[in-house]
């Protein structure tokens, strides 16, 4: 029932004399919420970065929605279905909320070669769904660089949503939230996986983070998937855990 | 400041349609206004002298206005703008030139022909300069624009059968109607005014919300799907297009033509001009251009010390008000006015923001 959205088959990036992707095969089915763990350095953040286009891979091939997608710069990537929200947020600092949020709502439109028309009546109902969706309603006209930490996160996930992705990359997307607004943020991204079928891939540290909001764990250690299964699975292998777990004290 | 930004709020009035027209365009809104009603009875209260500097704050107003979509809006300095700017005013030079024949007359009609050659040659220009600056930010983006702009200098400053070399072009009298300095006022506010609201408009265009995406951050917009390359090079066309209306204007103004105008230092007049009035401004490069050529005009007029006055003033803006004329205005009036912070462009509006922010400070 379930069609193969993402398809990576004999990944591989050296940067230097370092192997810091080593031939990674991995597939995502559509409508999966999964999630890939691993120490610092792993090379979780790479591979977001290969898959996005922001690196080149030196060999391997990666296949979206059927399409071979290698090799693609990251603005043809984001148009044809593949979000991201970036470990450190990476937004507007100038713009306000809305003017962020908006922005990607208008280039998900394609109207962002359009002169001649205000860009404040285009995309607006769009853009409350992003901003309300995460949270920010009250914050719109607030300048986005001012936000705190947390805010800046959950602006961070407006921005890649506003896409309307059908994958969405989240590249630890609690890092610097309270408790609070973590579980109201993997709250968010579970309604968008179950209501709207989105496939969603997510990098975290925190294993309750983990445990509790993926139905697949991938564990990546020196750019190599070391084992990928069910969090039950993953918690109970010991590589896993002499690798990783171990030092989390699960 | 709080206390009283409250009385403030719902105050009908003389300040209603003011705030409606911050709500509309920023401090912009109301120094438009201003400004387009001045700009009007410029002739009417001054004399020949002062409506010739009228006409040359607003053609250099404009030049510095289209330097303002790549530096304020894009968020990358070129030093080598005014190469656009000359090849506006070369193109119509050498198209008045083919029609006089050395007569010095021109029909109407030729005289429109040759000052709409100059936006089209200017970004032609700039389609081929771009094309290899649009590849590097920061200081690459900046050195490249004036080593092109250099190379072009020289293009024209050595070519003599086309471009009259050192000697420029002379004699480019406008016909006869044109000659009266108040017409050829009028002519430029018009022209001026028409770039200007076009410019208005792209700013606030989806396209222009690209520009200030890209310079806010360059790596995210590419991330929401927008090919930067390609939108950077839309816009130093559209910049270059618009600096070539301003070059248009200015052959027949001063009725001659010379490589200098292409310079470096041209270029670094548009610069000035933004950093006096603020470059976080749509009205902003207006504004330097009236501070920057009344000065120049009244200066001159009794010291040759003009370089070393310019030198202070823009000492002067720099260390005390980096965002600007307007952003010093921008900051002690907008939030009266709005109950809120002021800074249409939340580019230079605050020097405690300007300056950890990168590119347009």
């Amino acid at each position: 029932m379930a069609r193969t959205i993402l398809e990576v088959t004999g990944l591989n990036k050296h940067f230097g004399g370092i192997h810091v992707t080593q031939n990674v095969n991995f597939t995502m089915q559509e409508g999966e919420q999964s999630a890939i763990i691993g120490p610092n350095g792993a090379g979780k953040s790479t591979f977001f970065n290969l898959l996005t286009g922001y690196h080149k891979p030196d060999g391997g091939k990666v296949v979206f929605d059927g399409r071979d997608i290698t090799n693609r710069a990251p603005h043809v990537i984001a148009r044809i279905g593949i979000s991201r929200a970036f470990q450190i947020s990476n937004i507007f600092p100038r713009l306000t909320v809305l003017e962020n949020v908006r922005s990607a709502v208008h280039s998900h439109a394609r109207v962002t070669m359009n002169m001649f028309a205000s860009a404040d009546r285009i995309g607006v109902s769009e853009t409350q769904e992003a901003l309300s969706l995460c949270g920010l309603v009250e914050k719109a006209n607030d300048i986005a660089g001012m936000l705190a930490q947390g805010d800046k996160k959950k602006l961070e996930l407006a921005i890649a949503l506003a896409g309307k992705p059908k994958l969405l990359f989240l590249d630890e997307p609690t890092a610097g939230m309270s408790l609070e607004e973590t579980q109201e943020t993997m709250k968010l991204v579970d309604r968008l996986n179950r209501e709207l079928g989105l496939t969603v891939l997510f990098t975290e540290h925190d294993m309750s983070v983990v445990f509790n909001h993926a139905k697949r764990v991938v564990l990546l250690h020196r750019g190599e998937i070391i084992i990928e299964g069910s969090p039950e699975q993953v918690r109970d292998n010991e590589t896993a855990q002499q690798i990783y777990l171990g030092e989390h004290h699960i | 400041m709080k206390g009283r930004n409250m009385t403030d709020k719902g105050q009908n009035g003389p300040e209603s349609w003011l705030r409606k027209l911050v709500e509309w365009g920023g401090l912009s809104g109301p120094i438009l206004v201003l400004l387009g009603l001045g700009s009007l009875l410029v002739p009417v209260l001054v004399g020949r002298f002062w409506i010739e500097v009228g006409t040359e704050i607003l053609v250099l107003g404009l030049f510095a206005m289209s330097f303002n979509l790549i530096y304020g809006y894009m968020g990358q300095i070129s030093f080598g703008h005014a190469a656009f700017f000359g090849l506006g005013a070369y193109a119509t030079a050498i198209m008045f030139r083919e029609f006089t024949g050395g007569t010095e007359e021109i029909t109407i009609l030729q005289f429109f022909g040759a000052l709409l050659a100059g936006p089209p040659v200017a970004a032609i220009g700039a389609l081929v300069v771009g094309f290899f600056c649009i590849r590097l930010t920061g200081i690459y983006f900046a050195i490249l624009t004036l080593a092109f702009g250099e190379l072009l200098f020289f293009v024209v400053f050595s070519w003599y059968t086309f471009t009259g070399g050192d000697d420029g072009i002379q004699r480019l009298l406008p016909p006869p109607v044109f000659r009266d300095p108040t017409v050829y006022y009028y002519l430029t506010l018009a022209i001026v005014a028409a770039a200007a609201a076009m410019m208005w408009r792209i700013t606030r265009s989806p396209f222009g919300y690209v520009l200030r995406a890209m310079r806010e951050n360059q790596l995210r917009t590419r991330f929401i799907g927008i090919d930067v390359r390609r939108y950077m090079l839309v816009n130093f066309v559209i910049a270059g297009m618009f600096a070539g209306v301003a070059g248009a204007l200015w052959g027949p103004f001063t009725r001659s033509v010379g490589p200098l105008l292409l310079g470096w230092q041209e270029s670094g007049i548009a610069v000035f001009m933004t950093l006096i009035g603020g470059a976080g401004f749509f009205a902003g490069p207006m504004v330097g251009s009236i501070v920057y050529t009344f000065l120049q005009a009244y200066v001159t007029g009794f010291t040759v010390y003009w370089p070393l006055t310019i030198g202070t003033v823009i000492l002067l803006i720099v260390l005390f008000a980096p965002g600007g004329l307007l952003g010093v205005i921008d900051a002690k009036l907008i939030p009266r006015i709005l109950n809120r912070g002021g800074g249409e462009e939340r580019a230079d509006s605050s020097p405690k923001k300007s300056s950890k922010s990168k590119g347009t400070s």
